[in-house]
């Protein structure tokens, strides 16, 4: 299968889900391309609820009780499964406002006392992000232009934080670190890529990975050495300053030799 | 009874391998630890600062449930918080900065652990098995095993057989 066709698939299976999640600097349910409001959600537990399934969309059905534990860790087990039960008929109610009664929900599977969120028609912006950066990692050597293309792609999909409501809630944690770190490589190496072509976008790209970490040297290099190209020897300087600063606030520590090297390199050392 | 509290940390922990300015190769880790239920975060590149700010955290966490409890009552909470708070500070940087300083000798540590446990378990199968006596087999000791095998298949094949029959002429 060529890179193409596969770029093309992980693209065009957003065209071809009838449930849209975005959870990349926010939160969004889209449901045959209609968001779902805030009122029709009702509860903020049943957002809760959806929200815990997406997180744990690679864990292939979670008991009743593992999410009771996390969502209503102060409940009775009764009290639990009573709310359990309500958020879930709000969740299919938002999602499937249609479904007789009786009919097999479509979305979120049951399976004896285990539910998952089904993967069939789903897509989900955090699952075509990794997708996209694990094909990107097979043809990294193969095609560099390719891998900038699917690079580009998943730059663009990383609008944000993992559910950034969620952030004081530990069940999404290690996704968003996680997410996070890959947001930060992605967006360098795709600038390192495009130094040469186009400096202003390394700029950029490196700008928000410092969003992300403003520790983040690499970053810092990054956008020193696009400065560099376009002969901007000020915002070098300038750049240099703020990395310094940072790492000394944050860490106690000057910057590595090699960015050292860049800045010392442009004031003619 | 007071509710359950927790505090969860989320720790980061970045290599940076580089050059001096003289030229050797040089291993530099950099950490941030994040307090998840507050969204404080802390970098750090010495251990100790990161068990600080765990221990800041921790330390809010008792405080904020013992509010209500008389003075003497809180005093003892507090005191026994520290304890086990100081216990962690004393030994848990020492694992990870004995893995920051020479992760290949920590991974040789635990490589270590792992062969004297497959090797106490070898060495009771060997009791129980006689393996140095297997170990001594010969092609011909091996010819022996194999007819005998085959034998019994033949055996197990008819028994199999007659099995089938008893079963039909039941039926």
């Amino acid at each position: 299968m060529s890179i193409d066709h596969n770029l093309e698939d992980i693209k065009r299976s957003k065209q071809e889900a009838s449930l849209v999640i975005e959870t990349l600097g926010g939160f969004h349910v889209f449901v045959n391309g209609r968001e779902i409001s805030s009122k029709e959600w009702g509860r903020d537990k049943t957002v809760q609820l959806i929200q815990f399934l997406v997180t744990a969309r690679h864990r292939r059905g979670l008991h009743k009780e593992q999410i009771i534990d996390r969502l209503w860790e102060d409940s009775t087990v009764d009290e639990g499964m009573r709310d359990l039960k309500v958020a879930l008929h709000g969740i299919n109610k938002a999602l499937e406002p249609n479904r007789k009664p009786r009919e097999e929900a479509k979305y979120i599977i049951r399976q004896g006392v285990t539910y998952q969120l089904s993967e069939k028609d789903v897509w989900i912006d955090a699952e075509a992000f990794d997708q996209a950066l694990a094909l990107e990692s097979l043809n990294i050597n193969e095609n560099p232009e390719k891998s900038k293309q699917i690079l580009r792609y998943a730059t663009e999909l990383y609008k944000g934080s993992y559910l950034p409501n969620r952030a004081f809630d530990d069940w999404t944690a290690t996704e968003r670190e996680r997410l996070q770190l890959l947001a930060i490589n992605a967006m360098i190496s795709l600038g390192e890529s495009t130094l040469q072509s186009n400096p202003t976008e390394s700029i950029r790209l490196a700008q928000e990975a410092l969003i992300i970490d403003p520790t983040w040297e690499e970053a810092y290099r990054l956008q020193m050495t696009a400065y560099a190209l376009k002969k901007n020897r000020p915002q070098v300087i300038k750049t240099y300053q703020i990395c310094s600063k940072v790492l000394d606030e944050e860490f106690g520590i000057d910057p590595l030799p090699e960015t050292k090297r860049i800045y010392d390199q442009v004031m003619g050392i | 009874m007071s509710k359950d509290q927790s505090a969860s940390f989320m720790i980061r922990f970045t290599q940076k391998i580089y050059e001096s300015e003289e030229g050797s190769p040089n291993v530099q880790w950099r950490g941030k630890i994040s307090h998840v239920q507050s969204g404080d975060n802390q970098g750090f590149v010495e251990f100790d600062r990161a068990v600080d700010f765990m221990q800041e955290h921790l330390g809010n966490v008792t405080q904020s449930t013992i509010e209500d409890k008389t003075k003497k009552e809180q005093e003892g909470i507090l005191s026994k918080s520290f304890d086990m708070l100081k216990k962690f500070k004393d030994q848990a940087p020492t694992f990870v900065m004995d893995t920051i300083k020479d992760p290949m000798g920590q991974v040789e540590n635990i490589q270590g652990q792992i062969k004297e446990q497959i090797k106490d378990v070898s060495d009771d199968l060997s009791q129980k098995l006689d393996v140095d006596h297997l170990r001594m087999a010969s092609k011909s000791d091996y010819k022996e095993v194999l007819s005998m095998i085959k034998a019994m298949s033949k055996q197990i094949e008819k028994l199999t057989d007659k099995v089938d029959k008893l079963d039909k002429s039941k039926k």
